[in-house]
């Protein structure tokens, strides 16, 4: 339980992050780590190594984002509401252009982008979590990268004006 | 395919003479730039998902908002229409004055009612 909970609040912050892109709403993505404390504190035994446990949170997050996104998907279809429209690459919200172009990504290459972009798992642990060898994760994570730069050439290129830095944040 | 760009800016592991010649090419190097500036944009857009206010918090202020401005309003309202009436004379006379009665009753003693001794009363 300690562990569990110890674990759960280590990496709440990247949880919250990464299901916020997921799901592309704070609120949402709050409730829903919620949903992960619960499944994680139920955890009879956690894997024994930091990456492993990592890796595996990651993995429960995932399956609850997709269980939500499913419910989403059929409430929209109710609704008869318009999918997700592909960016045209202006307008002043970049937030929200960001928010649409991840949208637009696979399930798959979005939740590997996410959880280097906004968790910073390493290739490993993202394998782990999604079920894919490293290099798959790889040329997942470089695809989903290509995609966003092609629906964000406009932000891109005003960042571009600006100093830069590598690392994430 | 150029993912060994992705493995160096994500501190991964990656071949070096593969990464050279990804970087041979002008295609290679803008790239490599693009997908840093890239970073610079998702980073920031995620941080704001992230710590995004509650829309139902937001929906409840705006209601109590709402429900503010309509019972200010209707205040003032009522406040505006009890001065107009007061400065009409005809209005006032009429507030006033009793209404005519629909019935009149009338109660006797000893007819309608009678009186009777209790002890310890009058």
């Amino acid at each position: 339980m300690a562990e569990s909970q110890a674990l759960f609040l280590t990496c709440r912050d990247s949880l919250v992050r990464y299901l916020a892109g997921a799901v592309g709403h704070g609120e949402t993505a709050r409730d829903l780590a919620q949903d992960v404390f619960v499944r994680v504190v139920a955890a009879t035994r956690l894997p024994p190594t930091d990456p492993e446990r990592r890796a595996w949170l990651f993995h429960v997050a995932r399956n609850i984002a997709i269980d939500h996104l499913r419910r989403e998907r059929h409430r929209r279809a109710d609704a008869l509401e318009a999918e997700p429209v592909a960016p045209a690459g202006s307008g002043p919200d970049t937030a929200l252009m960001v928010k649409q172009a991840l949208a637009w990504l696979d399930d798959l290459g979005r939740d590997v982008f996410l959880m280097r972009e906004a968790a910073g798992l390493s290739y490993a642990e993202i394998a782990a979590a999604c079920g894919l060898t490293p290099d798959a994760v790889r040329s997942r994570i470089h695809r989903a990268r290509l995609q966003l730069r092609e629906f964000l050439q406009q932000p891109i290129q005003t960042a571009r004006a600006r100093p830069l830095r590598t690392g994430l944040r | 395919m150029h993912d060994v760009i992705s493995a160096f800016l994500d501190n991964e592991p990656f071949d070096a003479e593969e990464f050279s010649a990804a970087l041979a090419t002008p295609d290679g190097r803008q790239l490599l730039v693009d997908l840093v500036a890239l970073r610079g944009v998702v980073q920031p857009a995620l941080t704001a998902a992230a710590t995004q206010p509650a829309a139902s918090r937001r929906t409840h202020w705006l209601g109590v908002a709402a429900a503010v401005v309509m019972l200010a309003g209707g205040f003032a309202l009522g406040q505006w229409a009890a001065r107009g009436n007061s400065s009409s004379p005809e209005t006032a006379v009429s507030a006033t004055s009793a209404p005519e009665p629909t019935a009149n009753y009338r109660f006797e003693p000893g007819v309608n009612w009678r009186e009777t001794s209790s002890t310890g009363g009058h």
